[in-house]
């Protein structure tokens, strides 16, 4: 079987990726963790400029949650897991 | 050094990521301390193993696991999903041992490094994104020991110390439940204060 070179270069992955995609991790506002802290938490682990971690952590905070990522089931379930190490109060669901 | 005695961390110059501990000898114990205790609840508590049963006969029963009974440990190893509690279970299975492990090793690496023979202690990188967490697990315990739920528990939390402190200073007796409160609701101030410059250091 052959692939011409044209084809292999486009993004293969989007079509599936977009299929399994569909789940959200959520953190959830909690009265321990500081607003320093949970900027520094979605700007180290998530990679996100200060700007767009700020105003996640703000939305954390004043409308009481805040989806963080998007991504497939095993991906949320990870990003969960990391934000419960860091000792954030995290969710992961399906996006309706 | 004047720095001792105001700045709990500070950056490191010319060491990117790393932080100087300005914490007393006392204080450096005292948190290393925390974190053993800390490490030590997140041992599984025999009562929370499910009942001895003939697996045989009820297999779901025996592949449950419960969420911790100890609300402060329930608060470190939250739930997964809200609604959902088949999946709310399967994430358990999956990642609590785990996660009780990361945090232990995690607390144990951040103790060793508050204890260094070193003067003054300069934690690298990887130290401080374990004192980070540390900190905010001995903060979430606390937080449920002292009852502190919501926002605004936070907000009142400093008057309510300072309204038991100055009866005590009055030479009133507290109640032994009201001094017990005072001196976890001091200590939580105490490592919001040290979490928030140690934040700032990194920032």
């Amino acid at each position: 079987m052959s692939v011409a070179p044209v084809e292999v270069e486009r993004p293969e992955t989007v079509e599936s990726v977009e299929l399994d995609a569909g789940w959200v991790t959520i953190v959830w506002n909690d009265p321990v963790n500081l607003m320093s802290y949970v900027t520094h938490v979605f700007q180290t682990y998530f990679g996100y400029p200060k700007i767009k971690a700020t105003k996640l952590m703000m939305d954390v905070h004043t409308k009481g949650k805040a989806v963080v990522s998007h991504g497939t089931r095993d991906e949320m379930e990870r990003d969960t897991q990391a934000m419960h190490e860091y000792g954030l109060w995290a969710t992961f669901s399906h996006d309706q | 050094m004047g720095l001792r005695r105001t700045r709990p961390f500070a950056a490191q110059r010319g060491r990117r990521g790393a932080v100087r501990v300005g914490l007393t000898d006392a204080e450096r114990q005292l948190l290393a301390a925390l974190f053993d205790d800390v490490a030590a609840l997140l041992d599984p508590d025999p009562a929370d193993a499910p009942a001895a049963t003939d697996p045989w006969r009820d297999l779901e029963a025996a592949l449950r696991v419960e969420p911790p009974s100890d609300p402060a440990v329930a608060r470190l190893l939250p739930e997964g999903h809200r609604d959902d509690d088949e999946l709310a279970q399967g994430y358990r299975r999956l990642t609590e041992q785990s996660l009780r492990e990361a945090k232990q090793s995690g607390l144990i690496r951040a103790g060793a490094a508050l204890r260094r023979e070193q003067d003054p202690v300069v934690l690298d990188p990887d130290e401080v994104a374990a004192l980070l967490k540390g900190l905010t697990d001995v903060r979430l315990v606390l937080a449920q020991r002292i009852g502190l739920h919501s926002d605004q528990d936070a907000t009142d939390l400093h008057d309510q110390v300072g309204r038991l402190v100055h009866r005590a200073q009055r030479g009133e007796a507290l109640e032994p439940a009201e001094e017990h409160w005072v001196t976890m609701a001091s200590l939580y101030e105490t490592l919001t204060w040290w979490q928030e410059a140690l934040v700032t250091a990194v920032r």
